[in-house]
């Protein structure tokens, strides 16, 4: 269904157009903020199944979870970890055990006091396999021991030293929860979680919303917040659109006052609308990119993967499909990452020099449709696309790849299918090409993707090194990165680690993981938290 | 719906003729269980045969980098540790009791779950279904059997409805009447007022469909001798189109509404996600997508059922309307 979507663009502009005609000029933002009102949030990410971050662990759970749990620690605009409901934390020596103090003023919203057992409780509830955790589970995976002090004080026993520890710990996936609550039924837990958060869930009606209620005895804001005690809104009406136009006609006619996931051209629409902003929170971890897969025929030769990069021109198609909304990437780790490493030298376009190394890799001949051949087989790629993963104009950012990797000889078959075939195609390694999000928070992210151990399949199939990078020397940093706590000797093992990756020619980035929100102008004190950059509006208000 | 045992009852047929009714009946009851079987059975094979682990979506959608304990657990929980042929007993005899199980990804009992959204897409269908005709047979009792130009614009008209896509005809709709007009919210809302719009989308192209089936044998009937003799009596224009020629050329949208009741079910895949309904429609394409098979067995049961019961109620209305249907 997303494929003709790309026909309403014209018609979506043309009524945007007639909209700004009639637009009246946005009010003044009120001075002080003001108390009530029902905020209504429209999301495009899919509904979730299941509203306790800990099972399973996806984006659209951060997105809502941050609102009513909350995590140990956070991250501010600088990219700092910063207090949260741990107020400090120091590692030993050998970096194998951690204390962490909690705040000891803390209570559940269901009465349950926020103390050490009850991080216990929760660290347990993410390791056990009835949990059925997978994000959550890998953040918490070298905590081996965890002891109750003192009420307020909680020891980690680590099985190696992990320098990502803090950064882990900072993700709306490992939210601490009432322990009163995690006893009860999954099934129960997952329609109604318990957390500290400025919010607390009353009603999940599925495919049509969520209700959030203010916390009136919310104490637990987060260092950076801009005030404290309880939230501002009365309420947050948490509504599922999944159409792209649909969200933005709704925010467009006041229906709804956040929207997320808008398409480009909304986005550039909304930049001429007095009444609508934008708010752009690139995700953490990893860009957009597109592996190579280097596991295989042909791009097991690093010569064909060069030619593939020096081959295609990326920068002009993003430059008309995103209008303006999406800027390049050159680095594998997201701009909002501080050890990120940007190299745009590596990614010049020269088709002249891809012919010449495809004639010096042995595809030197050509045939009747003007694909390169080597021993008469033709130069072809599979690139599998996830429909539900790609919005239409990175598919046509695809197409457009497709055709500069044409001109050079190489043979590019996009094959858009559904989220299943899709990691069915990744499983059983038939694929050259693949663009797969991920999110984390911080470089370790480099060690889930690119660590030759992350070539070993799951148990569920998947595996993250979808370039199949299988070098000695990569592994020893990323392990040695991950296990050094002097920061800036970290960053420089990330740093040449990054350097590999993208000097090999593994990686072809795009741009950083995109996550726009739109807003109606009357919406103050909106932000994503710096952590996975999902909305937050407990500092929010309604000024009208 | 009628009963249909005392909708044959009612009428003075031969008893003979009643037997053979109540043959036919259960003929098409036995056939429609039948069909039911082979749906449950192709699902089951089908969702099993594409590549991929239904243990991804009860670990939280593929891609989830789950422990080994996890996966075995998850395997042992829902017994998918089993041999093919054994799951697939397991699962048919448990449809028999009409057990669907646990949804993979919502952890839900997917009967109670798929029930509560049919509701709202039978609302939006059968609404969409009741406008449709209202639509179809005013355009047609207005502009047949008038002159040409009348019959023109009607034509045209019905034949721009029926053309038009789903998803583009909403997006038109939202433009038009919720972002210029300011008329009605993009989005369902509570209440009849978040119906209209989806309803239109469903309801305008199948109008247009009914309307083109109608006007023909509208036009068939004008020229059939009961017409000439209802004339002959004295009958007025609106007297033999309501009460003699409505009835002859109802006849095939009728038959057609099993069709297109079907239909319907398939545009709510389209209307419930562009208007952000709940309903099968939706509830269908996100657990295809992540592959639940309880929930996309239960869906495509529910779907086919209520298709076989909606096409055995036109044929009895056939028969009702037309008793010389039951003849043939």
């Amino acid at each position: 269904m997303n494929a003709p979507r790309i026909l309403l663009l014209p018609l979506t502009l043309l009524a945007s157009a007639a909209l700004l005609t009639g637009c009246t000029t946005a009010t003044e933002p009120a001075a002080e903020p003001v108390t009530g009102g029902t905020l209504v949030y429209a999301t495009g990410d899919a509904e979730p199944d299941c509203l306790d971050p800990h099972v399973g662990g996806n984006y659209p759970q951060a997105l809502i979870s941050t609102q009513y749990i909350e995590s140990l620690v956070s991250k501010n605009a600088d990219g700092e970890i910063i207090p949260w409901l741990a107020t400090e934390w120091t590692p030993s020596d050998d970096g194998l055990t951690w204390d962490f103090t909690l705040r000891d003023d803390v209570t559940f919203t269901d009465g349950t006091p926020f103390d050490a057992e009850a991080v216990k409780t929760n660290i347990e509830h993410l390791k056990d396999p009835a949990t059925a955790s997978s994000t959550g589970y890998l953040a918490v995976g070298k905590i081996q021991t965890i002891e109750a002090v003192e009420p307020n004080l909680v020891r980690f026993g680590l099985s190696a030293p992990d320098s990502a520890l803090l950064e882990s710990l900072s993700q709306p996936w490992v939210g601490i929860q009432s322990p009163t609550a995690l006893e009860r039924d999954q099934a129960v837990n997952c329609e109604s979680p318990v957390g500290t958060g400025p919010f607390v869930v009353t009603e999940w009606v599925k495919q049509q919303s969520i209700a959030l209620e203010r916390n009136d005895n919310y104490n637990s804001a987060p260092a950076d917040a801009e005030h404290t005690a309880s939230a501002r809104l009365d309420a947050i009406e948490w509504r599922f659109i999944p159409d792209a136009a649909t969200r933005f006609a709704a925010l467009q006619s006041g229906d709804v006052d956040v929207i997320d996931n808008p398409q480009p051209n909304n986005i550039a629409s909304a930049e001429s609308d007095p009444a609508i902003a934008e708010l752009d929170a690139p995700r953490p971890g990893a860009s957009n990119r597109i592996e190579l897969n280097s596991g295989k025929a042909p791009f097991d030769d690093e010569r064909v993967r060069e030619a593939f990069i020096r081959a295609v021109d990326v920068s002009p198609g993003i430059d008309t499909l995103f209008f303006g909304s999406a800027e390049r990437s050159y680095s594998v780790l997201s701009s909002v990452e501080l050890d990120g490493v940007a190299l745009p030298n590596t990614f010049t376009v020269d088709p002249d020099a891809a012919k010449a190394l495809l004639d010096d890799a042995g595809w030197d001949t050509t045939d009747a449709d003007g694909y390169r051949t080597k021993d008469g087989v033709r130069l072809t790629l599979d690139f599998p696309v996830s429909t539900n993963q790609s919005i239409p104009a990175e598919q046509s950012l695809f197409e457009q790849i497709q055709s500069s990797a044409k001109d050079v000889g190489f043979e590019v078959k996009l094959n858009p299918t559904d989220l299943s075939s899709w990691y069915g195609a990744l499983f059983t390694n038939e694929y050259n090409l693949v663009s797969a999000p991920y999110t984390k928070v911080g470089p370790d992210v480099l060690r889930t993707l690119y660590h030759s151990d992350s070539i070993i399949p799951a148990p569920s199939g998947y595996y993250a090194n979808l370039a199949q990078l299988s070098d000695p020397t990569l592994d020893q940093l990323l392990t040695t990165a991950s296990e050094t706590s002097d920061v800036a000797e970290r960053a420089a093992l990330y740093k040449e680690a990054q350097s590999i990756i993208i000097e090999g020619f593994y990686v072809l980035p795009l741009y950083d993981q995109q996550n726009h929100y739109l807003y109606s102008t009357s919406v103050e004190g909106f932000r994503a938290l710096p952590t996975v950059s999902a909305p937050t509006f407990y500092d929010a208000w309604l000024n009208d | 719906m009628t009963d249909p045992s005392n909708a044959v009852a009612d009428r003075p047929v031969p008893h003979p003729a009643r037997l053979r009714s109540l043959g036919w009946l259960a003929r098409r009851v036995g056939g429609g269980v039948f069909v039911l079987w082979m749906v449950a059975t192709i699902i089951f094979f089908a969702l099993r045969l594409i590549p991929g682990d239904p243990v991804d979506a009860i670990l939280g959608g593929p891609g989830s980098q789950a422990s080994a304990e996890a996966v075995a657990q998850i395997r042992l929980d829902y017994g998918l540790d089993q041999p093919l042929i054994v799951q697939y007993v397991v699962a048919m005899s448990k449809l028999v009791v009409a057990d669907f199980g646990t949804s993979y990804a919502l952890k839900v009992d997917v009967a109670s779950y798929v029930l509560a959204q049919l509701w709202s897409t039978l609302v939006l269908t059968i609404a969409s279904l009741v406008v449709a005709w209202v639509l179809a047979l005013g355009v047609t009792f207005m502009t047949s059997g008038r002159g040409r130009g009348a019959r023109g614009v009607g034509s045209a008209l019905e034949l721009l409805a029926a053309a038009v896509p789903h998803f583009w005809l909403a997006s038109l709709l939202i433009i038009l009447l919720s972002n210029m007009l300011n008329w009605l919210p993009p989005i369902s809302v509570p209440g009849p007022l978040g119906l209209v719009l989806p309803v239109l989308t469903l309801a305008l192209p199948l109008a247009g469909f009914l309307g083109q089936l109608m006007r023909e044998s509208l036009a068939n009937a004008y020229e059939q001798p009961f017409v000439l003799s209802a004339r002959a009596r004295g009958e007025g224009e609106w007297g033999v189109r309501l009460r003699h020629v409505l009835r002859h050329a109802a006849l095939p949208g009728i038959s057609l509404s099993g069709w297109a009741f079907g239909s319907l079910l398939s545009g709510a895949v389209v209307v419930e996600t562009i208007f952000a309904r709940p309903g099968l429609g939706r509830t269908l394409l996100s657990a295809v997508t992540i592959r639940d098979i309880p929930v996309v067995t239960a869906v495509a049961l529910l779907s086919a059922l209520t298709f076989l019961v909606v096409t055995v109620a036109t044929d009895i209305i056939d028969r009702l309307v037309d008793p010389r249907v039951a003849n043939q």
